[in-house]
């Protein structure tokens, strides 16, 4: 069953066409990744499927629901949830508080609290908790994001390069929370470039190169695709 | 519910600051016991402009939205108070018409806030176009000299202002005197403590959130537009409060009241006292009002003077409040080293470092 | 029919000249520091003492007019370099410092000079066409807002002084980067908009009566169209001026003053409610 289903969807801005004509489908349950080299338009079609931008042309569908007039805060309520790619926290409210504000409107009193202390322990925050979260590291802030991202507990999680600025090893454990999440049912879609990353959660692969849909597959037959090799390598870019 | 009273929105808390509240309220209470009439009114007269200063505390402080559009919302329900009381003849009814004033004064803003914030504007805008329509609505006021400018019997007549309205009455009774000053102290306990109330809960929650990343609050589910919405129409009523509790308690009101320098005052109080805190709001607005009447008495220029310097210093020397700064450094001083206690106030002197670099 | 005809654009081009003459000097602040002042009407007010003064001494009046708005430019640079200078990173701060400023100089000058000064009324010339009567004063002040727009136009497009303050504009630390006093600049820039702000007063000082608190009058139209205008002084203002003024002329023609005003306001309202960006962006997509 399709959870996330882009017909269609192009994006211009001015004469600069960042996104041509791209079909994407996000299976339930599965984690997919959208890779491509730099400048190939991964972020505004995470934009487009956020909801931060109106595509030129096509449709967005959740859920079978046509969702591309709305915006953002109702596709969060739909059920989606997002971390944008730079980490983009309540930097003057402590972390603690940051969190709740993401719980309160699912869950209240005890309930609640507890759901603040389990996510602070899975994100070694604990021990930060009352501290303001500008003062955390690049590196925590983007954990505290991805917290705040799954304490709406969505059908689907979008992230937009959740690693950048992480160390190999929180990237590590950045995947491994990934796929337990995904283990309890959550559907994932990553903007990612970190190679690594994607060998280690992806389920399904979509490459897109200068705006279009340039391959897209199972992670094995990805990886295996020369062409695919290629452009990152530069070969076949046009430019 | 009463546990919204404190939270990580407002400084303040525990035994020792509840104390210290008990006893100021109990100050104030007894105040009329040994004071003359002419002490009383003037403190009645200081009192009717917190509600305006709460307000713009709430909207700028928590929601980040700048609105120099206090006054707009003052004129509109002191003049609406006026309007109404004298149409509806006096009496018990003058209570209908100023609660009707204040509804007024929150329609207008919510039709003035639908424009601005669905249409993005914020930040340095929005304190631009709030002050133009407050300056139009005084200029406008200005010229209904002539007799022509009447709702039903009640005369606009211009810079000359409206009067002949009945002050709030109940049967026969007036409210005022003590008697205004005892609603007006009971008043101000009511909104400060719903306003901290709010703060702490989860709606403040998102108010600040909007005020920190509205992007972010978005992407956690919330409109934020609707929330920002509320605090300035929740913000405008206030000052629509203190519009309307003005034209009762003097009878009187002109368009001088609306627009500059009167437009500027709120914006004063709040900067210099601290505008991220309702109890630094409370206090600092109370203060300058004192000074500024002991002044006025003697030059309303050099009053003004004056409040125009504090401003400049205020951003100049503490952005965030000299009332709230030092009230902070009292506070530190003078104990609370418990460990929660320490800890909250690690936490705010950070929030007060980042705010100012 | 051709006086009906000159009558017409003789009351836009007087509403036109009032709009750019008053927005001017905000808008290339604005535009170039992302700062509104807030002492913008008191620099006009500044503008238009500094003329009655001069005039009250025997200079005569485009003399005093033009020593003027040197005046309130010289005053602007020491405010910028005094003030506003440290605000450029908090906006709104800077709002708040030029209007505690605002509120010395009109207070202070009410306390110093008191209400009123002796006006010098309007230089009297006029002419008729048909049956009616125009002030040529009116049609100077028309003449001397196209000329501002011009000279904005050679500044900023044809000298050395224009390229690097647009590149400014543009990217302060790249242009900083790149070798340009950006301290300077935006000194010079401030100075400039103050001293339209003083032209502006110096204008209109035989118009109207002079009083300190003269700058509010000013101020409601200066910023109207800095909002519908954007940062874009050339691209906005201008256009921003010509549209509030064909609002702001029917109605003054049918309602009077202060309904025109209203509507002015209920526009820009509506205008930002249906183009958030403000009419400039507009006008500059259509340009590309």
């Amino acid at each position: 069953m399709t959870l996330v289903e882009v017909k269609g969807v192009s994006k211009r801005f001015g004469g600069l066409t960042a996104v041509s004509d791209v079909d994407l489908a996000v299976n339930v349950g599965e984690v997919h990744c959208l890779i491509g080299p730099n400048g190939a338009g991964k972020s505004t079609l995470f934009k487009l499927i956020v909801g931060l931008y109106p595509p030129t042309q096509g449709s967005i569908l959740f859920d079978t629901v046509d969702i591309t007039a709305e915006r953002p805060y109702a596709r969060v309520q739909r059920g989606m949830s997002i971390k944008m790619q730079a980490p983009s926290v309540f930097k003057e409210l402590p972390v603690r508080q940051n969190i709740q504000i993401a719980l309160q409107e699912r869950l209240s009193g005890e309930e609640r609290l507890a759901e603040e202390d389990r996510l602070l322990t899975l994100l070694n925050l604990a021990a930060d908790s009352d501290k303001l979260a500008g003062a955390l590291s690049h590196g925590q802030q983007q954990w505290l994001e991805i917290g705040m991202a799954l304490a709406l507990k969505p059908q689907l999680l979008l992230l937009d390069e959740p690693t950048a600025g992480m160390s190999p090893e929180e990237t590590f454990r950045t995947g491994e929370l990934i796929k337990s999440f995904n283990a309890e049912g959550m559907t994932v879609l990553v903007v990612e470039h970190d190679m690594a990353f994607v060998r280690q959660v992806a389920q399904r692969v979509t490459v897109l190169h200068l705006g279009k849909i340039f391959a897209r597959g199972d992670l094995e037959s990805i990886l295996q695709d020369e062409k695919v090799a290629e452009i990152y390598l530069g070969k076949t870019h046009a430019h | 519910m009463f546990k919204l009273l404190e939270g990580p929105q407002t400084l303040g808390r525990g035994k020792k600051f509840w104390l210290c509240f008990v006893a100021v309220l109990a100050g104030a209470l007894s105040y009329p016991l040994f004071a003359d009439s002419y002490g009383v009114g003037n403190f009645a007269y200081f009192l009717i402009w917190i509600f305006m200063a709460l307000g713009l505390c709430l909207m700028w402080g928590y929601g980040g939205m700048l609105s120099f559009g206090q006054t707009l919302f003052f004129g509109i329900a002191g003049y609406g108070y006026g309007v109404l009381a004298i149409n509806m003849g006096g009496g018990t009814a003058t209570i209908a018409a100023l609660a009707l004033s204040v509804v007024l004064a929150m329609i207008a803003a919510g039709i003035l806030g639908y424009f601005m914030i669905w249409g993005g504007i914020n930040g340095i805008f929005f304190g631009i176009v709030t002050l133009s329509a407050t300056l139009v609505l005084a200029f406008f006021l200005g010229q209904t000299a002539g007799p022509e400018w009447h709702i039903g019997p009640a005369r606009l007549n211009g810079f000359n202002g409206m009067k002949g309205m009945d002050p709030l009455t109940v049967g026969d009774f007036y409210v005022e005197g003590s008697a205004l000053y005892y609603v007006m102290v009971a008043l101000i306990v009511i909104v400060y403590l719903a306003l901290r109330m709010l703060v702490n809960s989860g709606i403040g929650n998102v108010i600040v959130a909007t005020r920190e990343n509205p992007q972010r609050a978005e992407m956690l589910g919330y409109d934020v537009r609707k929330y920002q919405l509320l605090t300035f129409v929740i913000g405008s009523g206030l000052a629509g409060l203190s519009g309307a509790l003005y034209t009762s308690w003097g009878q009187f009101i002109t368009p001088s009241s609306i627009g500059l320098p009167a437009a500027a005052m709120p914006i004063v109080w709040v900067a210099f006292s601290g505008r991220s805190d309702l109890t630094a709001t409370l206090v600092g607005s109370f203060l300058l009002l004192f000074g500024f009447q002991t002044i006025t008495v003697y030059s309303q220029q050099a009053a003004l003077v004056l409040m125009g310097a504090l401003l400049l210093a205020t951003v100049m020397l503490a952005p965030q409040g000299f009332v709230l700064g030092i009230g902070k450094l009292a506070a530190g001083w003078w104990g609370g080293r418990g460990p929660s206690d320490a800890g909250a106030s690690l936490t705010e002197t950070a929030r007060l470092q980042s705010k100012e670099s | 029919m051709s006086a009906e005809v000159f009558s017409l654009f003789y009351q836009f081009a007087d509403v036109f000249a009032f709009l750019i003459l008053s927005a001017a000097g905000l808008a290339i602040v604005f535009g170039m520091m992302g700062v509104i002042n807030m002492a913008h009407g008191e620099f006009i007010m500044c503008g238009a003492y500094v003329t009655v003064g001069l005039v009250n001494l025997g200079v005569p009046l485009a003399i005093a007019q033009i020593l003027a708005a040197v005046t309130a430019g010289l005053i602007g640079v020491l405010v910028e370099f005094l003030v506003v200078r440290r605000f450029y990173k908090r906006p709104l701060d800077s709002l708040l410092a030029t209007w505690g400023l605002s509120l010395i100089v009109t207070q202070s000058m009410l306390l110093i000079v008191g209400s009123a000064v002796r006006g010098i009324g309007t230089p009297e010339g006029s002419f008729a066409i048909g049956d009616y009567t125009f002030s040529t004063y009116r049609l100077v002040l028309f003449g001397c807002a196209v000329a501002v727009l011009a000279g904005l136009y050679i500044i900023f497009m044809k000298t050395r002084f224009g390229v690097i303050a647009r590149a400014t504009m543009q990217n302060a630390a790249m242009a900083k980067a790149l070798g340009a006093r950006t301290g300077r600049i935006y000194a010079i820039s401030f100075g400039i908009g103050t001293g339209l702000a003083g032209l502006c007063g110096a204008l209109y000082a035989p118009t109207m009566t002079l009083i300190p608190t003269m700058g509010a009058t000013f101020v409601v139209e200066s910023f109207v169209t800095v909002v519908i205008g954007g940062a874009n002084v050339l691209l906005g203002t201008a256009p921003a001026a010509v549209f509030l003024a064909m609002i702001r002329m029917a109605l003054n023609a049918s309602y009077g003053q202060i309904i025109g005003q209203i509507g002015m306001l209920v526009a820009v309202i509506v205008i930002i409610r249906v183009l958030p960006e403000g009419l400039s962006s507009v006008l500059v997509r259509r340009g590309r």
